[in-house]
């Protein structure tokens, strides 16, 4: 299996280098996050919100943006393509489950743009006065732990989305409907702790939250002790529970794929 | 007046190969409402924490999201599918056959295709809009509404003029699809009053990429609150635009030599 890894991430590498430039131009696109930061900086003028500083602003959503470019995801697109031009075939006929190309396509990918992202977040971070991240060894190690889930709630969502193009032309509206819950719910709009303190709660249990805040909030030292367990031990349960739904997904999908005689 | 004509022809055009893809009707107009909601459920968090951002109130912001919807549905039904067709074409060299046609070629690239199902993100926006004038109870006379439309026009001149521009950019650079990308990255300031924005960054929105003009501002005029140098900026820089993209194409064209002919 490893072997396999490796031979699959040297090919995927090879291809993120030679599209270096659209990498480039993907990183644009956190515009988002960074708009939003500037809104909040606005707002935050008046004084803190919330609990929430100018400072706590820059750095949660510096942190933000190293988190969601290292949970992003987008194989749905690829997969559905693969699914209803019919390009799947060849690949069911490999000795390794599809996922696999996806995966390691995503990691060489996030690698060519965190090189290009990872200066100038440390350089924001470091010119903004009073910023302050929880950099002790257990909370980096809950920090790192919440990345790949994060990454993996996002990937496997993303993928069963994908699957569903066995069934329906249009699996890419949904795939762009969990990412627009993602960037609502999961914390890129807004920090969870703008939300209104009633629907607060509710969010704890959503995956939405585990895509991307939580990691952001241990980063900040603001999910620490009963909290973090409470929130790792949530964003797994949604881990495991995706990732028997995409196996679940794959296999009724599969089967009625192959009835149709590609 | 025939070109009026050619346009209804193309929209008709359009609109029947959409019929075709029902499904694909009902899904995008599912994902234009969610996105709608997206915006404005943002809003609504944002406002939780304060009373204005950038100077305006919650009410008078939704005028902007509204403009920001109907904008976005204009760029989406018009200007990207045809963009992006141009873009394919010039690579294919297939472009030949819209320059023989015997209409003026910008006209006939930019404005053949249209993605008809968009227009529910401009109905989404008008809806927007005259939510938060009952909202705000304010009827705009009818000055008001004549500037407000002079406004608008100007406003679709100037995203017309930039997805020109990077349109017609094609025939030098290879990967324009990106610029289009970053384009719409930077719209998304629109659903935000450019008074929000600081500095050098409210000055590049004004300016440079001139997002203000095309949400915030015509915004204003539909709330009567627009100076007479905003207006005559307005017409200055959608006239300016229209001009400038039309004569580029004109320069892209003339130079053009397709590997296909």
């Amino acid at each position: 299996m490893l072997r396999k890894y490796l031979a699959l991430m040297r090919l995927n590498w090879g291809l993120s280098l030679e599209y270096r430039a659209e990498g480039v131009i993907w990183l644009m696109t956190n515009l988002f996050s960074v708009i939003m930061l500037l809104v909040w900086l606005s707002i935050s003028q008046a004084g803190p919100v919330n609990g929430f500083s100018a400072a706590d602003f820059v750095a949660y959503y510096m942190v933000g943006l190293i988190v969601r470019q290292l949970t992003a995801a987008w194989s749905s697109w690829e997969l559905s393509f693969a699914i209803s031009e019919g390009r799947l075939s060849p690949q069911l006929l490999r000795p390794i489950h599809p996922i696999h190309h996806e995966i390691t396509a995503n990691w060489s990918e996030k690698i060519m743009r965190l090189t290009i992202l990872l200066p100038i977040v440390a350089a924001v971070l470091a010119l903004t006065p009073g910023v302050w991240l929880e950099l002790t060894p257990a909370a980096l190690f809950a920090f790192a732990l919440s990345v790949v889930g994060a990454w993996a709630i996002y990937f496997l969502a993303d993928y069963c989305v994908g699957i569903l193009a066995f069934w329906t032309t249009q699996a890419t509206a949904f795939s762009n409907i969990l990412f627009g819950l993602k960037i609502v719910l999961g914390g890129i709009l807004a920090p969870i702790q703008m939300f209104p303190p009633a629907i607060q709660p509710f969010l704890e249990w959503l995956p939405f939250k585990y895509m991307l805040a939580f990691s952001n909030e241990i980063a900040l030292g603001q999910a620490t002790g009963e909290r973090l367990l409470f929130g790792l031990a949530v964003q797994w349960a949604w881990v495991l529970a995706l990732w028997l739904l995409m196996q679940l997904l794959w296999r009724l999908g599969v089967r009625s794929y192959g009835a149709v005689g590609a | 007046m025939r070109y009026a004509r050619l346009f209804g022809l193309f929209l008709k055009a359009s609109f029947l190969v959409e019929l075709e893809y029902r499904a694909n009707f009902a899904a995008r107009a599912m994902v234009s409402v969610f996105w709608a909601g997206v915006t404005l459920v943002g809003a609504g968090v944002f406002y939780s924490h304060t009373d204005t951002v950038g100077g305006w109130t919650f009410d008078e912001a939704l005028v902007i999201i509204g403009l920001f919807t109907f904008m976005g549905g204009v760029i989406q039904t018009f200007l990207q599918p045809n963009v992006q067709r141009i873009i394919e074409m010039i690579r294919l060299g297939t472009l030949d056959f819209v320059l023989t046609k015997p209409v003026n070629s910008q006209f006939m690239a930019s404005l053949r295709y249209s993605q008809m199902f968009s227009i529910v993100d401009m109905l989404l926006g008008v809806a927007i809009v005259v939510w938060a004038l009952f909202r705000l109870r304010y009827a705009p006379d009818l000055l008001t509404l004549a500037q407000f439309a002079l406004m608008l026009v100007m406003a679709i001149l100037i995203v017309y003029s930039i997805w020109m521009v990077i349109a017609t950019l094609a025939f030098w650079l290879v990967k324009v699809n990106n610029m289009a990308e970053l384009f719409n990255s930077v719209y998304d300031t629109g659903r935000f009053p450019v008074t929000t924005f600081q500095g050098l960054i409210r000055l590049a929105l004004t300016f440079v990429v001139p997002i203000a003009f095309i949400t915030t501002f015509p915004a204003q005029s539909l709330l009567g609150w627009l100076d007479a140098t905003t207006l005559l900026a307005a017409v200055a820089m959608g006239v300016g635009l229209f001009t400038a993209s039309a004569l580029f194409w004109r320069r892209a064209v003339r130079s053009y030599s397709s590997a296909g002919s």
